[in-house]
């Protein structure tokens, strides 16, 4: 029970939004998992918990289509990790994602508030 | 698989990055370095799914599965090896048999032809009441060739008569030379690889004035005769002392008609005044056509039909017309199978198929056993979190494994018996020296998918479905099967004994029909016979008497043979299959006696001196042929009860007695002196045909018959007491001497002549009782296996009713009852299988009924008493339990 409290204030990722996250982090430069984590984490306000079972298949998935590319070097603290790089088609990639999610969050949003508009 | 390691330890390294970097942080906020590293790991989640999830990514981790799943299948084998090697001789067994029919088949039955497209390569034949002619005057063939549009083009072709002999660089060789038309290769669609062959014309297809004596060879002919000597064209060569031309070689592999026995030779047929009759012509011809594209061949034969008709009114005599009123189309490849070597060939696969299936259902058997002691293992592995998908796989693996072993094993043995019935494979189905190809390999691939798919599904989804818990609740080792498959399995052995009974009947009906065919009366006797077949090099005797001057100095020296009781000469032997002349009466008109006579055929036989004594042949009525009968005295024959019974519609042998059948010259008639008893001539299951007999010394080079009778094959029969190993050698040094092409005939027992004669009887019963032994040892290793290991499970059981007074005996009784049963139900089911049988083995049998009821009672008693005396084995060893012992375990 205590783990389903710990859970509590974190909101679920919406389905196919995670790839999209990560490569929109991945536009200030490269960066290792955890850190790629810890700025989701930190950038949403600490809403958003990413889990790591999701984010390194994604990572892995992302470099399978090469919209990321990794590399093994150290980090600030001279720590050997793998940092993952976007690539061209990844960018390309992430302005059609963001384009996609803004018309996805308008139609939700005019369903949501029906009268907004008017 | 480096590569795939590799990919492993990174994303390993990167989760370790990941837990010290979280853990690192945790500590900077003041936590201690255990506490850190501990809660770090708790929010990471499970590091092995997320390496796994990871992984899975790239796609490509069902390789690694596959492996583990080989290498845990590799290890199951080793660690129970009697059940491996069982499994995959049992496999062996079926898929061996299978390969083996299947390498027949596949030579005889799907041969490809090396000719380009030559499905549409076909056969012109006319036909009418008399059946198919196998020959075409040529005037037809020129009709069809002007009138038809089915075809691209009509070729002709006929054999050249007598014995051939091609006269190489080193020595003459037995050729066959075909006549053929100038179009003939064109129409196979195949050129020859040096030189062009012979000038083609489109207005008539005879040799070009000139070039009647040109020839083609073989490659085979040019590397045999002439080393592949590259000088060879315009070279002059000599084909039985004539002179021919060579203008060209054909590519290797290329044969025409279709795998001949000797090397080939083509000559351009000659045009001869002879050729341009309907009525009687000199020769007639073979046709062969090739279909358009595209033109069926149901659409050429209607066509043909149409044409046919018409060529049929050009034919002045009605007799003659009444045999070519229609015309039939056949393709090619068709007219180079028999018929019933086609369905010899289809029942035998039939029967290994059966065998194969046996085989499955006996391993389906033995790996439901198996998972009976493997239901702890897998119930485990089912805890563990492996899927049933994965433990299906896994099970499946395992079967894949015994099945490949099973099937490389098998492959052994197919190779084995092909060689152990090479004999009987040349003899009665002329295919020489068949091994496996990769035809035959990627069949037996499939079949091994199928066995394993076959034997093991069924038991993998049964283990895969067990529920886990009570598996795992029971106590080690003593895992026991439930109702359910329990019955499933006697099921299994049911159907495996019904599936030999079902090939045991078939096999004791061909052993009846051999055994009738040994006792068959063949009418002359076959013991301590030497037969040697010659071809006669006829050339060599031109211009003098073959009789005197060849035949009578040889059959004088054999007798002079120490050891040798008597010797004789004769065009064929009876059963010989080597040399058969046909004779017919030279009649005229349309009367209904006249239409008889004509439509009468009968085998003509030159015999020698002392044929009686060498055979035993019994007269009916009248005199053989003796001393008296002499090249001047008055010419006799002799001929046999079948003759008398077709020719004189009656049994009455006086009636041939005294008759002129035939003339020796113009003027020497010669009279029937005799009727001699009936004898198998073709086959042993053929009964007699009519026969016309002339006697050898009476004949003479101004006889009309003396070439086609004295001047193309003879046997040479000896009898003598002595092993043929001692008296071979002399009988061959004497034929060398005779004449050099005389070394290279074949000599042979008239008792092997008599077995190869038995036909396709002879070699599908030696294969049955291959398949049906294996079919019954296959059974009784079922019976036995299912019967010990339910004995083994109820040893408690046992234990308890021996302790409440139940005897020796009655256990024993128990268990065999139990066998009785599954034997009886069997039985029951696999004489339903004969019933349907029985049909398809009917064409086979000779002597005996298909439902023959000794047979079907004396197969059913075997399997009985074989299958209880499996049975004893567990029985006695249930007897044998010790009831405190029993009662003690547990």
């Amino acid at each position: 029970m205590a783990r389903k409290n710990e859970y509590k204030n974190r909101i679920e990722l919406v389905q196919g939004t995670l790839d999209m996250l990560i490569l929109q982090t991945l536009q200030w430069g490269p960066q290792h998992g955890y850190g790629i984590v810890q700025a989701l984490h930190t950038q949403s306000e600490e809403v958003l918990q990413v889990e790591t079972g999701s984010l390194y298949p994604a990572l892995h998935r992302l470099e399978r289509q090469g919209w990321v590319r990794s590399e093994w070097s150290q980090t600030e603290s001279n720590q050997r990790a793998r940092f993952y790089e976007i690539t061209a088609t990844g960018k390309k990639q992430l302005a059609s994602d963001h384009d996609r999610w803004r018309r996805m969050v308008g139609a939700i949003a005019a369903i949501m508030q029906p009268g907004g508009k008017a | 698989m480096k590569l795939w390691r590799r990919r492993t330890d990174d994303i390993d390294e990167e989760i370790a990055t990941h837990l010290a970097m979280a853990a690192a942080e945790r500590e900077e906020r003041g936590e201690s370095p255990q506490e850190a590293s501990r809660s770090a790991k708790r929010e990471f989640g499970n590091t092995l799914l997320v390496r796994e999830t990871t992984r899975s990514m790239w796609g490509r981790e069902w390789i690694d599965r596959i492996m583990q799943d080989l290498r845990f299948a590799w290890r199951q084998m080793r660690r129970a090896p009697a059940f491996a090697l069982m499994v995959i001789v049992t496999l062996a067994v079926g898929l061996g048999a299978t390969a083996a029919m299947f390498t027949i088949v596949e030579r005889v039955l799907l041969e490809n032809l090396s000719y380009p497209a030559p499905q549409r390569l076909v056969l012109l034949q006319e036909s009418g009441r008399r059946g198919e002619q196998e020959w075409t005057p040529w005037p037809d063939i020129q009709q069809w060739t002007l009138k038809t549009r089915s075809f691209e083009d009509i070729g002709f072709y006929t054999s050249a008569s007598g014995r051939l002999f091609l006269e190489g660089d080193s020595a003459a060789e037995q050729i066959s030379q075909l006549l053929v038309s100038t179009n003939l290769f064109s129409v196979l669609g195949v050129k020859p690889q040096i030189g062009s062959g012979f000038a083609d014309s489109k207005s008539q297809r005879f040799a070009q004035a000139g070039d009647e004596s040109t020839v083609v060879l073989s490659d085979s002919a040019w590397r045999d005769s002439f080393g592949g000597r590259k000088d060879i064209l315009g070279r002059v060569v000599r084909i039985s002392g004539q002179p021919f031309t060579v203008v060209g070689v054909m590519p290797r592999g290329f044969s025409f008609p279709w795998n001949p026995s000797q090397p080939q030779v083509w000559t351009a047929a000659g045009f001869r005044q002879s050729d341009d009759t309907r009525d009687r012509p000199a020769t007639t011809y073979n046709a062969i056509a090739r279909l358009k594209p595209g033109v069926r061949l149901s659409d050429a034969e209607a066509e043909m039909k149409v044409v046919q008709a018409d060529v049929a009114k050009l034919y002045t005599d009605p007799y003659s017309r009444d045999l070519v009123t229609s015309a039939k189309v056949k393709p090619y490849g068709d007219s180079l199978i028999r018929a019933e070597v086609k369905r010899a060939l289809l029942a035998l696969s039939g029967a290994s198929g059966v065998l194969w299936l046996i085989a499955c259902v006996n391993v389906t058997g033995l790996l439901l056993a198996r998972a009976t002691v493997r239901q702890r293992e897998i119930a485990i592995r089912g805890a563990l979190g492996a899927s049933r998908w994965r433990i299906v796989r896994q099970l499946m693996i395992e079967g894949f494994i015994l099945s490949a072993g099973g099937s490389l094993l098998g492959l052994g043995l197919a190779i084995a018996s092909l060689k152990i019935f090479a004999h009987n494979l040349a003899t009665q189905l002329r295919v020489k020296g068949v091994m496996p190809d990769a035809r035959v390999i990627a069949v037996l691939l499939v079949l091994t998918i199928g066995s394993a798919i076959l034997s093991a599904m069924w038991p993998a989804l049964a283990s895969a479905r067990a529920s886990i818990e009570p598996a795992l609740r029971k106590s080690g080792g003593h895992a026991s099967q439930n109702l359910e498959q329990r019955r499933l399995r006697s099921l299994l052995v049911v159907m495996q004994i019904a599936m030999s009974l079902m090939l045991l009947v078939s096999c004791g009906l061909l052993l009846r029909t051999i055994y009738a065919l040994r006792h068959a009366p063949l009418g002359f006797r076959t013991d301590h016979i030497l037969v040697g077949s010659m071809a006669i090099p006829t050339y060599r005797f031109a211009g003098r008497n073959l009789i005197g001057d060849l035949y009578a100095p040889l059959l004088q020296q054999a007798r002079a043979l120490p050891g040798v009781e008597s010797a004789t000469l004769m065009t064929e032997v009876p059963l010989g299959q080597t040399f058969r002349i046909t004779f017919s009466f030279a009649v005229e008109g349309n009367s209904a006696d006249a239409v008889r006579k004509r439509d009468f055929r009968a085998q003509l036989r030159a015999v020698g001196p002392d044929a009686q004594k060498v055979f035993g042949f019994k007269m009916f009525k009248g005199r053989f042929f003796n001393e008296g009968d002499t090249a001047g005295s008055q010419p006799v024959l002799v001929v046999n009860r079948a003759f008398v019974k077709e020719f004189s519609k009656s049994d009455d042998p006086n009636k041939v007695i005294g008759e002129h059948l035939l003339s020796f010259q113009k003027d020497r008639r010669a009279i029937v002196v005799g009727v001699l008893d009936d004898m198998r001539q073709v086959s042993v299951a053929q009964q007699s045909q009519p026969e016309i007999e002339v006697y050898l010394p009476q004949l003479s080079p101004t006889s009309g018959f003396y070439i086609a009778v004295g001047g193309v094959a003879m046997d040479l029969a000896v009898r003598t007491e002595r092993p043929s190993s001692s008296i071979l050698p002399e009988l061959k040094t004497l034929m060398r001497k005779a004449s050099p092409e005389l070394a290279n005939t074949n000599f042979t027992s008239m008792d092997q002549i008599v077995e190869d004669s038995y036909g396709n009887q002879q070699i599908i019963t030696r294969l049955l009782i291959v398949f049906g032994g294996a079919a019954l040892l296959l059974c009784l290793s079922g019976i036995y296996g299912l019967l010990s290991q339910l004995v083994s499970q109820r040893t408690r059981e046992i234990g308890v009713r021996m302790a409440l007074g139940a005897g020796r005996g009655q256990v024993i009784g128990m268990v065999l009852r139990q066998a009785g049963r599954m034997l009886t139900a069997g039985a029951l089911l696999g004489f339903a299988l004969v019933y349907f049988t029985g049909s398809i083995v009917k064409g086979f049998l000779y002597g005996v009924a298909p439902y023959d009821a000794c047979t079907l009672a004396a197969v059913g008693g075997l399997l009985f008493a074989s299958g209880l005396a499996a049975a004893y084995l567990p029985a006695k060893q249930a007897a044998a339990i010790d009831p405190i012992e029993a009662l003690r375990t547990d």
